[in-house]
């Protein structure tokens, strides 16, 4: 096994496909933009929300990729980079890195390249990933379930038996939903499902979670037909 | 010998075929169409299932492509085909209330009727009986999967 902070195991694989991770993170257009140079100041964990609950530190990450630390950059990429909350309070950085920033693009490898604890790190998310993408609106209001967030207060279970009304009590006609945040337009649906296929996000889906790539092209290619285009996600 | 098998509280019902790795399960039907529905592990993993929505009748469907999208509280999947064919009717009760799957996962909560174009062919890849009870109870260990919990008004 390979070096382990935290006792969550992963597997190890040999220095070659390290090294070609690590290569592909550097090979990112955004890298040159998220890390200068890191001389230990501190202020990114001091600013850290999940530093303050986590073992976590985003100086180790920049330290760790400043340093080319290629065996410690994949252990992170397989644990650390997963208990960040991407809000960029670490932007804050007198050497103008971006920790949060170069945990994107980790990220963005490790999914890329299917590793196993990105699959895992992104399991209880499928719902979330499901409704930004086909609907482009994040948390819906039947989430408000009691099942799923007990601790969202004593009138859980009362809101969520009654949704449709208390989502038509609200003054603005478009937030009359329960399946998503607010009433979207054909037009940006159909815009919002053309980004998806130019920029290659559906390839990543399909690297995690199989089935949630079915659905999605499912629903999205039979959209764009209705509109008359003629874009595939294979 | 009973008609049944509980693992962990999960019900295996033994005169179902299924496939195992896709948690869904099928019945042949007198008219040669089958009935295809998620299994009680399934339904438990899950957890409360608020919306399944389904493919439009008269679409053909091969193996393995999804019949249906069912949603929970904090998961979403697909009803993956467990044959290939055209879907010919949809439960129009888990439509308006999806928790028929959790209550009746495998009688009202059943979520197609196909006509299946190779059905000989592709039964062969599905488990029923003790084989099946057999093959559930493996996976069922194997992921450390979590006991059934079953809502009011259950039924198998």
């Amino acid at each position: 096994m390979a070096l382990d902070l935290t006792g969550r195991k992963y597997k190890d694989v040999p220095y070659e496909e390290k090294e070609r991770l690590f290569q592909e993170i550097k090979k990112d257009i955004r890298f040159e933009d998220v890390l200068y140079g890191c001389y230990e100041c501190g202020i990114c964990v001091a600013a850290c929300p999940s530093a303050r609950f986590y073992d976590f530190s985003p100086r180790v990450i920049t330290q760790a990729v400043a340093r080319e630390d290629t065996d410690l950059v994949y252990t992170l990429m397989n644990d650390s980079i997963w208990d960040c909350s991407q809000c960029f309070s670490c932007d804050r950085c007198p050497r103008q890195n971006s920790p949060g920033g170069l945990i994107t693009v980790m990220r963005e490898v490790a999914v890329r390249n299917g590793l196993q604890t990105a699959r895992e790190a992104l399991e209880g998310y499928g719902r979330i990933i499901y409704k930004i993408m086909s609907t482009g609106t994040q948390v819906s209001p039947d989430m408000l379930q009691p099942e799923a967030f007990p601790d969202w207060g004593p009138h859980v279970h009362e809101i969520s038996e009654n949704l449709e009304l208390w989502r038509r009590a609200l003054p603005p006609e478009t937030l009359h939903t329960t399946e998503s945040s607010w009433a979207i337009d054909d037009k940006t649906l159909i815009e919002l499902y053309l980004i998806w296929h130019m920029t290659g996000v559906m390839d990543m889906i399909k690297e995690v979670d199989e089935g949630l790539f079915m659905i999605l092209q499912d629903v999205m290619e039979e959209r764009l037909e209705e509109a008359g285009y003629e874009e595939k996600f294979e | 010998m009973s008609d049944r098998e509980e693992i962990r509280g999960c019900v295996i019902l033994k005169n179902l075929y299924y496939l195992v790795d896709d948690h869904t399960w099928l019945t042949v039907n007198d008219d040669a169409t089958v009935t295809v529905g998620m299994t009680d592990v399934a339904q438990n993993m899950a957890g409360a299932i608020l919306h399944a929505k389904a493919k439009k009748v008269g679409t053909f469907r091969e193996k393995g492509k999804p019949l249906a999208t069912v949603e929970s509280s904090k998961w979403v999947g697909p009803l993956k085909s467990p044959v290939s064919g055209e879907i010919i009717e949809i439960n129009e009760e888990i439509i308006r209330d999806a928790q028929a799957i959790n209550r009746s996962p495998y009688k009202n909560g059943w979520i197609i009727k196909l006509k299946p174009s190779k059905l000989d062919e592709e039964l062969k890849d599905m488990l029923t009986g003790d084989a099946a009870v057999q093959a559930y109870r493996e996976r069922i260990e194997k992921e450390d999967l979590k006991a059934c919990r079953h809502v009011e008004g259950f039924e198998c």
